[in-house]
């Protein structure tokens, strides 16, 4: 199973990853025509600075054990067995914004246009390397293979780095 | 979310009790994630096989360019445009000189002494002033006009002799400035020049032209036009605005146009339009360099101008105490963000240049044969503003700043001071009374530590040291609102330099106004070095811009590397993607001109390391 890898010492903090997502998420999927003012919603991941003011790529991690799954009280939320990835369900959705307030990570949160669903890391729906990955110029934001079983990453040659936010 | 803080402490109080206005202040934080590439310099936007970002896998742009062509490109791009942000202005001042020299405006000239002198020491002529002035003006503009091949005439007469000599060997002598500009542009497009180190020395040519025309030059114009610095007291900081008054803000760095307002808001029309409109008169309200320029000058118009009141950064909050009815702009530091929070306040714009137009403003475009008629609809404009809005809006200026502020200083008052020769000034440097002299100047910033905090926190550190500051730009806003340009300020300088300033009645930080004042700095500088017999880079002198903001400082700073000096920065100027050009500026070029670029975002170390070089240059000199 793939996972997106975060390396934050790769990071150059130059949001490209953000603006891949806006625009994979956006009617032309184009980065010449993506509205970075907002008005085709926000990215679904971001970069942050740690408390060493350095810059670091989040993004949903598709966890083993999902809180917002877990809060999810219609089902709109679930961990696909078959890829292992969080998978939101818009037309289930209830917004009541359990998994925004449950998800360690802030990476799920109310759609900023309608603010009706909630939105979240959809992987790129299938797209065979997710945009943000494919956008990061440094390779702070890679793929790696996982174990189905743990989460671990199984990549030959890659440590799991734990080094994050803090 | 954490906003940025001042090293003014009332400034921050104020802010922080204005929650519903949005200043630079709160959007410093959502902006915090910049972008590496662009930081080093080392992003190419230049075609469609572009942007292209250097990184270990991508080592050179599709063309091949290597990031020191990239980083020299951006640099001298930078460079170029803040030169032609100077020129621009020394070209208005000019055209006005010819055209008051011409009889085409009724303002007067108030500073025929300067401009006898420059009759003289330039080798303008002239029978009467107005021909002087015209003379002289005609001179300046066609240098500014002339060919890159053909070398500006006036250079060899404004610069330092030793200077001029060194520059001339090396090939550094500027052709017509705005050629030079011009040509900049074209060596930095698309597959042109790819030479990190021709782009370099072009930087210096453009820094030349700059500090002798667009800093010195005008300088002189607005001096032999609105009168010469004369050394005063006066008010500076927020509390300078008195809400019973029509108060025109202004904004910019050209005297030469926002200065018609001077006389013209003391005419009886105008105290009878104020009166009709309910107020106690008319009052302009200094702020950014053209502040800092009217507060130089303003023993010529002490009653209408009421003081300077901050830097670029606390035009937001100024706009903010709704005690401001006009907001008359001409030039930069005129933040678009101070556009939200003037229609929140209700306050109209007016803008004189259509380089610096703002949005919401309305374009009055200058014409020096129409100064009437436009100082007439600024005044009708704030009084109109004046009598519709104070109801509207609650006024609420903070207690704010000092009203001992020593201003005035010059490249000649100075001189006077000191009883009209430098020596003093020397001798107290050789006994070791004053260690050194620091010129720190240029702009405030949001990132250095805050609005302010380097500026303020080294300039502490530098006069604790016994190390004389002299300040011009934005600094000076910034030294003065916490009390640094105060005569009590001395009790926070070392022993030997406290001593000297309270002897002589002086503050450790000298004001010299605003950006444009780096010129009278550098003349400043060439009179104490002729004094002693040496060229520039001997001196025991640093220069620091320290919060440098903007494309123009870095013109300038171009100007104080081919002076020889030493230059300190706090944040690099996008340079550092490249190992060629980082190394030619903070060490090679010490071996052409004498100057380098110290980059160090550390106070301590910072001033540890100028006082090395200022100790070094006293050993150098046998001191």
């Amino acid at each position: 199973m793939l996972r997106i890898l975060i390396k934050p010492e790769l990071c150059a903090g130059c949001k490209n990853c953000q603006v891949a997502c806006l625009a994979e998420h956006s009617p032309s999927g184009s980065v010449w025509l993506a509205d970075l003012s907002g008005g085709h919603g926000r990215p679904r991941n971001s970069v942050e600075l740690n408390s060493r003011d350095l810059p670091v790529p989040l993004t949903c991690r598709h966890c083993q054990e999902p809180e917002c799954v877990t809060a999810c009280i219609t089902g709109a939320l679930s961990k696909n067995p078959a890829t292992g990835l969080v998978e939101h369900d818009q037309g289930r959705c209830a917004g009541c914004w359990m998994c925004v307030m449950s998800c360690p990570f802030g990476m799920i949160s109310p759609e900023a246009l309608e603010k009706k669903t909630a939105v979240k890391c959809d992987f790129c729906q299938g797209r065979e390397t997710p945009r943000c990955v494919e956008a990061c110029p440094t390779g702070a934001i890679c793929l790696a293979e996982v174990s189905p079983e743990t989460g671990n990453n199984t990549t030959p040659g890659e440590a799991p780095k734990e080094e994050g936010l803090h | 979310m954490r906003v940025c803080i001042s090293a003014d402490q009332v400034l921050n109080d104020f802010l922080a009790a204005r929650s519903g206005v949005e200043t630079s202040f709160n959007r410093v934080p959502p902006q915090a994630v910049k972008c590496g590439f662009g930081m080093q310099g080392v992003c190419c936007r230049l075609c469609s096989n572009g942007p292209c970002r250097i990184t270990p896998k991508s080592p050179r742009g599709v063309c091949g360019a290597s990031p020191d062509t990239m980083v020299a490109r951006n640099f001298l791009r930078a460079v170029a445009a803040g030169a032609a942000c100077y020129l621009h202005i020394v070209e208005n001042a000019a055209v006005n000189l010819r055209e008051i020299g011409r009889g085409n405006s009724q303002l007067p000239l108030k500073g025929t002494g300067l401009l006898n002198e420059l009759a003289d020491s330039l080798e303008t002529g002239g029978r009467d002033r107005n021909e002087k002035a015209v003379n002289l003006a005609e001179r300046v503009l066609a240098d500014l006009y002339l060919p890159r091949n053909d070398k500006m005439r006036l250079v060899q007469k404004l610069a330092y002799g030793p200077r001029f000599e060194l520059w001339r060997q090396g090939g550094l002598l500027p052709g017509g400035a705005k050629s030079e500009v011009f040509d900049a542009l074209v060596k930095t497009s698309t597959n042109l020049s790819s030479d990190p180190v021709d782009m370099l020395l072009h930087s210096l040519r453009l820094g030349i032209a700059t500090g002798l025309y667009g800093l010195a030059m005008t300088n002189k114009i607005n001096d032999i036009i609105w009168g010469e610095p004369q050394i005063r007291t006066a008010r500076a900081g927020f509390g300078v605005v008195d809400p019973d008054y029509v108060n025109i803000m202004i904004t910019g760095h050209q005297q030469s146009l926002a200065g018609i307002l001077q006389d013209a808001l003391l005419s009886p029309e105008a105290a009878d339009m104020a009166r009709a409109a309910g107020a106690a008169g008319f009052r302009i309200i200094g702020s950014t360099c053209v502040g800092q320029d009217m507060q130089l000058r303003a023993a010529h118009c002490p009653e209408v101008f009421a003081g300077q009141t901050g830097n670029n950064f606390t035009t937001e909050a100024l706009v903010a105490t709704g005690a401001i009815d006009l907001v008359v702009s001409e030039f930069n530091c005129t933040l678009p963000g101070m556009e939200t929070v003037c229609r929140q306040m209700l306050v109209p714009q007016i803008c004189l240049d259509d380089v610096a137009k703002k949005q919401n403003a309305e374009l009055l475009p200058f014409d020096i044969r129409e100064t009437r008629a436009i100082a007439g609809k600024i005044m009708r404009g704030a009084a109109d503003s004046f009598a519709a809005r104070r109801k509207n809006v609650t006024v609420n200026v903070p207690s704010h700043g000092y009203d001992d502020v020593l201003t005035g200083l010059s490249e000649k008052t100075l001189k006077n001071f000191l009883g009209g020769s430098y020596k003093p000034l020397i001798d107290l440097i050789a006994a070791g009374s004053i260690k050194g002299i620091a010129a720190v100047v240029g702009c405030s910033n949001l990132t250095a530590g805050g609005h302010d905090i380097f500026t303020v926190g080294m300039t502490r550190e530098l006069i604790k040291r016994d190390i004389i500051v002299l300040s011009a730009g934005c600094t000076s806003g910034a030294l003065e609102n916490v009390g640094l340009m105060s005569p009590a300020a001395a009790e926070l300088a070392g022993e030997s330099l406290k001593k000297v300033c309270l002897s002589l009645g002086i503050p450790p930080v000298l004001n010299f106004g605003p950006c444009l004042a780096i010129g009278r700095l550098e003349e400043t500088a060439a009179d104490i070095a002729a004094e002693l017999g040496v060229d520039l880079p001997k001196l025991p002198l640093i220069i620091s811009a320290p919060q440098w903001l903007e494309e123009q400082a870095l013109a300038d700073g171009a100007f104080g590397l081919a002076l020889g000096l030493t230059l300190h920065l706090a944040i690099p100027p996008f340079i550092t993607g490249s190992e060629l050009v980082t190394g030619i500026l903070t060490k090679g070029l010490e071996n052409i001109t004498g100057g380098r670029v110290i980059v160090d975002g550390d106070i301590n170390s910072t001033v540890d390391r100028l006082e090395a070089v200022i100790l070094d240059k006293r050993a150098g000199l046998g001191l």
